[in-house]
């Protein structure tokens, strides 16, 4: 019995795994105890069960491990994999974009005549600089909001670096529960008009903006304020949209009320085809002006603008009369620059007749900017990354209602045009053709019709053809050549060598 | 001012709620981001779905526009389903934060990924811009490896029941039915693909990865030196020794990839190169996932057979 005994223990001990695993219930044993001969023959029963089931399981196991072979290793990872969490897992996404230029310009003036531009849509500095570098954070917020930061700094030989505020802004994301295909943005962004005013500078397909954008918005619009926007549910790409803003970005300025501006748009898309795509555009925004003068865009209370400002006029100064130098550097107030401005009139007043009130004065009033955009593209394999054509124009027009004044009442060159209304549009027309997956040529004209009011001698115009080389998504080397015949006469010929890189995260391309 | 304002408002909502009125359609709408997806959401649906495939075969889904026709159509979507670890990534998220309804955002019923349900080749450990234009989830090209076919069939039968359970059986009917020929069709494939064991291939781009897994070929060389840049020419030189040195059997080509770089190889080596259809529709017989497999393989053996 002892034997026996002893073996049963040993073969508990022996395979404890099993018998934890397989072994049946204590309760299940007979309640009266069981003989000698009942438990030695229980145990061998239980030995063939367990030696079958253990051939079962090596069946499997060789199987399994064929199929193994067969398969894809699993230590090549599998997105069900545990990722390690760290704190910066939920960092936002980080994106830089690097630009720098070299140029060169064969005119000294610049200015758009008849047309008052801001700081952001002057031409690069002659000779290398440092273009507009970008720094963007973007994350989603939480299930129902997105936010964006984008930050701009702006180098200007001489002076020191401005920081702009670009764009910060917050945004639905389709789990917010708004009605479905509407969003809403608010905070400063790069508002909904036209074809470029959204997209950032470097996204360009050439070095700068076309003549309506630097004459009607410096560039570009981003406003403090809000949009809602709605995609339709129809086969064909509608969206239509509004937007409330404050009114201090060019065309506006000077705010009273903090909601002084106003926009509507709607578009349509669709495709021709499987290889080509297009959109197009209406779009109006609309608004107060307070004392909207030439030279001032964002910023037109802050130091740094009116410094650049002055330093301008000293330049100016010094070419046409020599006038008092020490004044000017020493500080740029309003009144110095109305003097500057006073005294650049003198001499031009009569010859240039009312450009120079639309140029130099300070415009109040209301400004409704109307614009209708289209764009097309036709890859002809359908990959435009290999070979693409696109074309696209925008057509703007200005409608104001006011009263422009150069210099203050009881100014001897006190001038004011009261109760007009102007209209004044303005247009450009592009094609960029990639003949290589690397190589891409452009080519633009840009021209502001110039309403007789103005009595301009001839339409402001541009005239542009680039290069560029595109090695990755992230890097683009561009020549660009331009002609601008902005002046009353003469042509600046420029040319443009730049660099566009971005780190980091980038975003992705819209249409 | 205000009235303006208020003007704009309304011409904005009247519009849209014109638009809004239009009669709801009861299919299914499946917005496939490249046509493999659509051509299984088309066999595994029926007459249950509307299917739209946001590329064609002879197109790079790398590379696509966010064009507004595929906001239009991500927005009206119930069921999205792309091939997903980053290959859509640089245009699916414009679309899906533009259009997408809140059905088909990440984590709902409607939106399935290939690979995040399929075991992931070519995981990579180091992620740098320098590296190229890698996939930081691993190979996104799941569909060549006909295994992963018929688990994402499943898949998706799972995810039409949830959302369309009225036509729950259908769905499981037609699942079945696909699996069955799909079973099938793998027993013919591995008697083919056990004659093409060890072809030494040199490829352009990894899309091939999962399918030279599968039928067991070899990958001696791959064109692109990183991926997504085109290559240099010593980078050039470089495969052409590799490729020489080997005994390199086939250059594979995609319909979309760039013909220059393996013309030139293949001018130089003498060896023959193939374009393989890669999805469906990157070939003329290439018409449905299984014609796929078949053309491919046919293209192979038709280049063992020369040699």
């Amino acid at each position: 019995m002892r034997p026996v005994a002893r073996n049963v223990l040993l073969f508990v001990i022996a395979m404890p795994v099993l018998l934890l695993l397989i072994a049946p219930p204590a309760g299940g044993q007979s309640k009266t105890e069981p003989t000698a001969a009942e438990l030695a023959e229980q145990i061998q029963a239980l030995k063939r069960e367990y030696e079958a089931r253990i051939g079962a399981l090596e069946a499997q196991i060789s199987t399994m491990e064929a199929q193994a072979q067969d398969a894809v290793p699993e230590s090549e990872g599998s997105p069900q994999a545990a990722r390690p969490a760290s704190d910066n897992a939920f960092n936002p996404a980080i994106g830089v974009v690097l630009n720098g230029m070299v140029s060169a310009y064969s005119a000294d003036e610049f200015e758009i005549h008849g047309f008052p531009t801001g700081h952001e849509s002057e031409r690069a500095a002659e000779g290398l600089s440092l273009g507009h570098s970008e720094i963007a954070m973007s994350s989603n917020i939480d299930d129902k909001f997105l936010g964006n930061l984008t930050l701009g700094l702006g180098v200007h030989p001489g002076e020191p670096t401005e920081l702009e505020l670009e764009e910060a802004y917050i945004q639905t994301l389709p789990g917010a529960g708004l009605p479905e295909g509407m969003r809403i943005k608010a905070g400063r962004a790069l508002w909904t008009f036209g074809y470029l005013n959204e997209q950032h500078a470097h996204g360009d397909d050439f070095a700068d903006r076309p003549l309506p954008y630097r004459a009607f918005l410096d560039n570009a619009y981003n406003d403090d304020g809000a949009e809602v926007s709605l995609v339709l549910d129809t086969d064909l790409y509608s969206e239509v949209g509004f937007g409330a803003f404050r009114g201090d970005d060019l065309p506006f300025a000077g705010s009273a009320s903090g909601r002084g501006a106003w926009s509507a748009f709607a578009r349509l898309g669709g495709d021709f085809g499987r290889n080509s795509a297009w959109r197009i555009g209406g779009y109006v925004l609309g608004g107060e002006v307070n004392n909207r003068g030439g030279g001032h865009g964002h910023g037109d209370e802050e130091a740094g603008g009116h410094a650049h400002e002055a330093g301008e006029h000293e330049e100016d100064g010094h070419e046409e009369d020599g006038h008092e130098e020490d004044e000017h550097e020493e500080d740029g107030h309003e009144e110095d620059e109305h003097e500057a401005e006073n005294h650049h009139d003198e001499e031009h007043h009569d010859e240039h007749g009312h450009a120079e009130l639309f140029s130099e004065g300070l415009f109040s009033g209301d400004t409704r900017l109307y614009g209708i955009d289209f764009r097309a593209t036709w890859a002809p394999t359908g990959n435009a990354r290999d070979r693409e054509v696109t074309l696209q124009g925008e057509y703007f027009w200005r409608k104001e209602w006011g009263t422009y004044e150069l210099a203050p009442e009881g100014d001897e060159e006190h001038g004011l045009m009261e109760d007009f209304d102007l209209t004044t549009p303005g247009w450009y027309l592009q094609g960029v053709y990639k003949f290589h997956p690397r190589l891409r040529i452009g080519a633009r004209y840009s021209r502001l019709i110039a309403p007789p009011e103005m009595e301009l001698e001839r339409d402001p115009t541009a005239i542009s053809a680039m290069l560029d080389w595109t090695n990755s998504e992230f890097s683009r080397i561009r020549l660009q050549f331009n002609r601008e015949s902005l002046a009353e006469d003469g042509h600046d010929d420029q040319i443009m060598l730049q660099y566009i890189m971005s780190l980091g995260a980038h975003p992705a391309h819209t249409f | 001012m205000r009235r303006n304002l208020l003007a704009a408002a309304a011409a904005a909502f009247g519009v849209a709620g014109a638009a809004l009125a239009s009669p709801a359609v009861a299919e299914v709408r499946v917005f496939a981001c490249e046509p493999e997806w659509a051509a299984l959401a088309e066999a595994v649906g029926g007459g249950g779905v509307v299917v739209h495939s946001a590329t064609h075969g002879g197109q790079d889904a790398h590379h696509v526009r966010a064009r507004p026709s595929l906001i239009a159509r991500v927005r009206r979507a119930d069921v999205l389903f792309c091939s997903g670890a980053e290959l859509e990534s640089g245009w699916l998220p414009v679309l899906m934060q533009r259009g997408a309804r809140h059905e088909v955002q990440p984590g709902q019923p409607g939106h399935i990924m290939a690979a995040d349900h399929v075991p992931i080749l070519d995981r990579p450990e180091t992620i740098d811009r320098s590296l190229g234009d890698i996939h930081p989830s691993g190979n996104p090209h799941v569909h060549l490896d006909p295994r992963n076919v018929a688990t994402l069939a499943s898949e998706l039968s799972r995810r039409l029941e949830h959302i369309d359970p009225d036509n729950a059986e259908a769905y499981r009917a037609r699942l079945a039915s696909f699996q069955a020929g799909w079973a099938e069709a793998l027993r013919r494939w591995s008697d083919r693909v056990a004659r093409l064991q060890g072809m030494k291939v040199v490829v352009y781009h990894e899309a091939w990865a999962y399918f030279l897994h599968w039928a067991g070929l070899t990958r001696v060389a791959s064109l692109e030196a990183l991926p997504g840049i085109p290559p240099s020419a010593a980078h050039l030189q470089s495969v052409l020794e590799q490729a020489r040195g080997t005994g390199a059997e086939v250059i594979l080509r995609a319909p979309y990839e760039p013909r220059d770089a393996s013309s030139w190889l293949s001018a130089r080596t003498g060896i023959p190169v193939v374009e393989l259809p890669y999805t469906v529709g990157g070939h003329p017989e290439a018409t449905d996932l299984v014609s796929l497999f078949d053309v491919t393989l046919t293209l192979l053996e038709e280049v063992r057979n020369r040699s």
